[in-house]
């Protein structure tokens, strides 16, 4: 396989900024003389607003505008349009936005909030999914039944916001059968905060009559969308444009406070900002959910499995948001890694009067797969199978069927899986270093996607050999933008990296895009791009044809020259050919689009899913060794391996950061980043002082093998390689501590205290009856 | 009230309230944004900056007590040309960054350590780190990057 000019460890573009202080990001272009906007939130879980009396604090100093419910009167949601701006009548979650002040200065802003009158009655509260499940128990969403649904097909009812099912193959015939072995697991898990570093900030202003919003955020389009449909404007009349952005993980991929900027930037007619302190950051987190999960499997005589049953209960907390989208993602994660005989699989988004949760890496892929790997783990120990051995005989290869009856291509887990030993060969073991503490292994699979969808890019040349290229894709940290994106472009047009600019996202200026996420940024982008360098080509081509007397179908880019294929050195400068279309045919540009082919999936198997089937499946073998210490309960990792199919790697050196990354962010989750939501539906852990992201002394370095070659429709056969590296990372780390100890892992993050509890046997076992 | 500080080599005075944080003053009032106002609780490090060449956390530091020590934020360090610093020049070489917001507090932190412990080992400098947060990169590609800029074996 000869590589593709477009492979290479090219730098990042923005580092030298980044490094030293240069970079803005939104957070830093609040400049003087533009108003703060602050928000006034409730501070009960639910209730009635009998009162809200907003007149004193437009009476305060510095006060420019007050904002209400009345300002912004439209709804938003995923798959339902369930979420307004600011509650009106109801408060269903502590934290829900009431009012917005624009002031002078963020103090006079704030000072103002406390002005106003607020009276609420309180009403009961549900606040965890068990409560909201209950006979009788208060519904957080009374006219549910009204809602303006965004998406068919899912099944709605009371606190249930949406329902995916799944049911493939006789399941109920294969749990009957008399040789039949079946093993169940219940799993419980809590929230995960993304913390990024700039929170999530959003400057507003009115220019020609339209609203303009700088943000911080992974989804301009978004952002658009929903500003004007939360003020019932036109989509035309909002513009986004977002600047380098410090860290999203997933939380932006939803607007917030973007409309709330834009809402006082349209009643005080100035530049308005609202940027989140880390307090308000951290208290109204979209977090990775909490989840409750049942996994049962039906093991055949020769350990295959006959069919497997799942429910998993995602808190989508007080509006449905992406757990309403995520919902879909339990087929994929619960049955795409494992050949299924017969699978049913329901997932149900509920809500409760907690604070909304959201987008983070790989979403409920990562506590499904930490379930699944954990009750793979199950399986084995119940029936006495070798779980490597076990692995290898199940998982999913060339032509088996997903849940929703996919065919999946090629044999890509069980080579990975060879791929795994091998490097374990090659790193060793380090074993010895956990000395009198209880050791652990675990070796564990995990299946995610690249979240395809349409993308646009326009690719500009120019006379003096280089090109420009305008998309409305975002640089979060992730590298596409500055990496990636320039070594396509420059491969297709045989130009170097730096003569490739690109442009940042403004939504008046390129096409659609889904967003920064889910994997997609280089796939998606990368694909549009290479249309659009093909268009630039043809006219590049045609333009050379006529100035070299040769066909169009003959002629190369080659070092920014346009050549004979066949004549080397016979042909002319790129510039002089750009040149020469400038003056005859018109400038050479390109667009191109893309977005999901849509991979079918057997028709009848999947209800209430946005997508049945994955376009581009993402494997991950994750080789994780612990040790355990019996007298605190401490966690240790000694070594952490991983194998991970990438398609292509674009840029080898960029992956093996966001790997390195990925796993530790994924290790914080499974050892000590904790979220719990106390009495008053407040999550306890609003500030770095609580809530415990990883130190440098927590990391561990990470032994990597890049897979290549899987099948994928992405860009030189790449696929997304930011978004999957957290993936099974609780799962490997959990097996691997079940390992150590013997013990039932069935809960995350393993913090000292839970880890104790479990060496001790001092904690009832989880039943989850409700699940 | 009036405080009188030098920053990067300036001298200014600015009517102020002496118990504002020094961050406050450098973005808002002299707009160097280089320090980053992540966490204003002293965990994260993303505001570092030094006082008299030591570094503080800036969120912590009340303008009216910097006194006539020497401010300097990472738009001070190498001023006008290229990133002149070997940490710098570490990070841009070895593709270190993501999305870059902790770096300025990194590289205000870890240089003046690396300076004073041109023989420090990958674990020093993790400890050296300890009062750096970082939510992306997973710490292994700074740790090494330090390193080479020590000009230690790999």
């Amino acid at each position: 396989m000869t590589r593709p000019a477009a492979v290479m460890d090219l730098p990042r573009r923005d580092a030298a900024d980044k490094v030293r202080g240069r970079t803005l990001y939104t957070t830093d272009r609040v400049r003087p003389g533009v108003l703060h906007g602050a928000i006034l939130r409730a501070t009960v879980p639910a209730g009635v607003i009998r009162k809200l009396d907003v007149a004193p604090a437009r009476a305060m100093p510095g006060v420019r505008a007050v904002a209400t419910a009345a300002d912004a009167p439209g709804m938003h949601g995923i798959g339902v349009a369930d979420h307004p701006l600011f509650a009106s009548d109801r408060v269903r979650y502590n934290g829900e936005p009431l009012v917005a002040v624009a002031a002078d200065t963020e103090a006079q802003a704030r000072a103002a909030l406390e002005a106003i009158l607020v009276e609420i009655e309180l009403l009961p509260a549900v606040l965890t999914m068990e409560a909201a499940l209950a006979p009788g128990a208060p519904i957080v969403h009374e006219g549910w039944k009204d809602y303006e649904t965004l998406f068919e097909g899912g099944e709605r009812e009371g606190n249930i916001a949406w329902v995916a099912r799944v049911e493939r193959g006789a399941v109920d015939a294969a749990f009957a059968r008399p040789d039949a072995r079946i093993v169940e697991s219940v799993f419980r898990v809590g929230r995960q905060n993304q913390a990024p570093f700039e929170p999530r900030s959003a400057l507003a202003e009115i220019r020609d009559g339209r609203v303009e919003i700088e943000c911080s955020s992974q989804v301009p389009w978004t952002v658009r969308s929903v500003t004007a449909r939360v003020l019932a404007i036109p989509e035309s009349q909002v513009r986004v444009t977002v600047p380098p952005v410090g860290g999203g993980f997933g939380l932006k991929f939803d607007a917030t406070i973007e409309p709330v900027a834009a809402v006082l930037a349209r009643l005080t007619g100035r530049a308005v900002a609202v940027v989140n302190n880390r307090q308000e950051e951290m208290a109204t987190c979209l977090c990775r959910e909490n989840a409750d999960i049942r996994i049962r499997s039906a093991i055949g005589p020769e350990g295959e499995i006959l069919a497997r049953e799942a429910t998993v209960l995602m808190d989508a907390g007080a509006y449905g948001g992406e757990q309403v989208f995520l919902t879909t993602m339990t087929a994929h994660t619960l049955g795409g890694n494992y050949r299924l005989g017969a699978a049913r699989l329901v997932t149900k988004a509920v809500y409760t009067n907690t604070p909304p949760n959201g987008a983070f890496r790989a979403c409920n892929g990562v506590y499904n797969t930490f379930a699944l790997e954990r009750h793979t783990d199950e399986i084995c120990a119940a029936l006495g199978y070798e779980r490597m051995e076990f692995r290898r005989r199940n998982v999913l290869g060339d032509g088996d069927l997903g849940a929703t009856g996919q065919v999946f291509e090629g044999d890509v887990l069980g080579p990975m899986l060879a791929r795994a030993e091998a490097l374990r060969e090659r790193t060793g073991s380090a074993k010895a270093k956990a000395g009198n503490r209880l050791y652990g292994r675990a070796v564990t699979v995990g299946t995610w996607f690249v979240f395809v969808g349409p993308s646009t890019s326009t690719v500009n040349l120019h006379a003096d050999g280089s090109a420009s290229v305008v998309t409305t894709g975002v640089e979060i940290g992730s590298g596409t933008m500055v990496q990636a994106l320039p070594q396509i472009v420059a491969a297709e047009l045989g130009l170097s990296p730096e003569k490739v600019a690109v442009r940042q996202a403004d939504t008046d200026a390129g096409g659609l895009d889904m967003g920064v996420g889910g994997g997609r940024t280089t796939v998606s982008l990368g694909a549009a791009s290479m249309a659009a360098c093909a268009e630039v080509r043809r006219k590049l081509f045609d333009a050379a044809a006529e100035l070299l007397q040769a066909r169009p179908e003959e002629l190369v880019l080659r070092e920014g020259r346009v050549e004979v294929a066949a004549r080397p050195g016979a042909g002319a400068p790129l510039t002089e050919v750009v040149a020469h279309a400038q003056a005859r045919t018109g400038p050479v540009s390109g667009s191109g689009g893309f977005t999901r082919p849509g991979v079918p999936a057997m028709p009848g198997c999947a209800a209430g899913h946005f997508i049945d089937a994955i376009d581009i499946p993402v494997f991950c073998v994750h080789d994780a060794e612990v040790a355990v210490d019996p007298e605190t309960g401490h966690v240790e990792v000694l070594s952490y391996n991983v194998v991970q199919d990438v398609g292509r790697a674009l840029n080898p050196r960029a992956i093996r950061g966001q790997v390195q990354g990925g796993v530790v962010q994924g290790l914080g989750y499974a050892l000590h980043e904790e979220i719990t939501i106390d009495e008053e539906g407040r999550m306890r852990q609003v500030n770095f002082e609580s809530y415990r992201i990883p130190l440098a002394g927590d990391a561990v370095p990470v032994a990597l093998d890049l897979y290549e070659g899987a099948p994928s429709i992405g860009p030189l056969g790449a696929k997304g390689a930011g978004e999957v590296p957290i993936l099974n990372v609780g799962a490997a780390i959990a097996c691997a501590v079940a390992d150590a100890t013997g013990r039932k892992v069935s809960q995350l993050p393993l913090t000292p205290p839970r880890v104790l509890g479990l060496l001790r046997g001092r904690d009832p076992e989880l039943r989850l009856d409700h699940v | 009230m009036t405080v009188t500080l030098r920053i990067n080599g300036d001298l200014r005075s600015f009517a102020t309230d002496p118990m504002r944080p020094l961050l406050d003053l450098l973005r808002e009032d002299c707009l160097l944004t280089g320090a980053k106002s992540v966490c204003r609780e002293g965990f994260c490090g993303a505001c570092t900056v030094h006082l008299d060449g030591a570094p503080v956390p800036s969120c912590l530091v009340p303008v009216g007590l910097v006194g006539d020590r020497e401010v300097t934020t990472i738009e001070g360090l190498g001023l006008a040309g290229e990133a002149s610093d070997p940490l710098q020049q570490a990070f841009i070489a070895e593709d270190v960054v993501q999305c870059g917001m902790c770096f300025p507090g990194m590289v205000m932190s870890l240089g003046p350590f690396i300076a004073a412990h041109p023989g420090a080992s990958a674990e020093e400098i993790r400890q050296a780190m300890t009062g750096n947060l970082c939510r992306c990169t997973g710490y292994e590609r700074i740790v090494e990057a330090a390193l080479t800029a020590l000009g230690a074996p790999r």
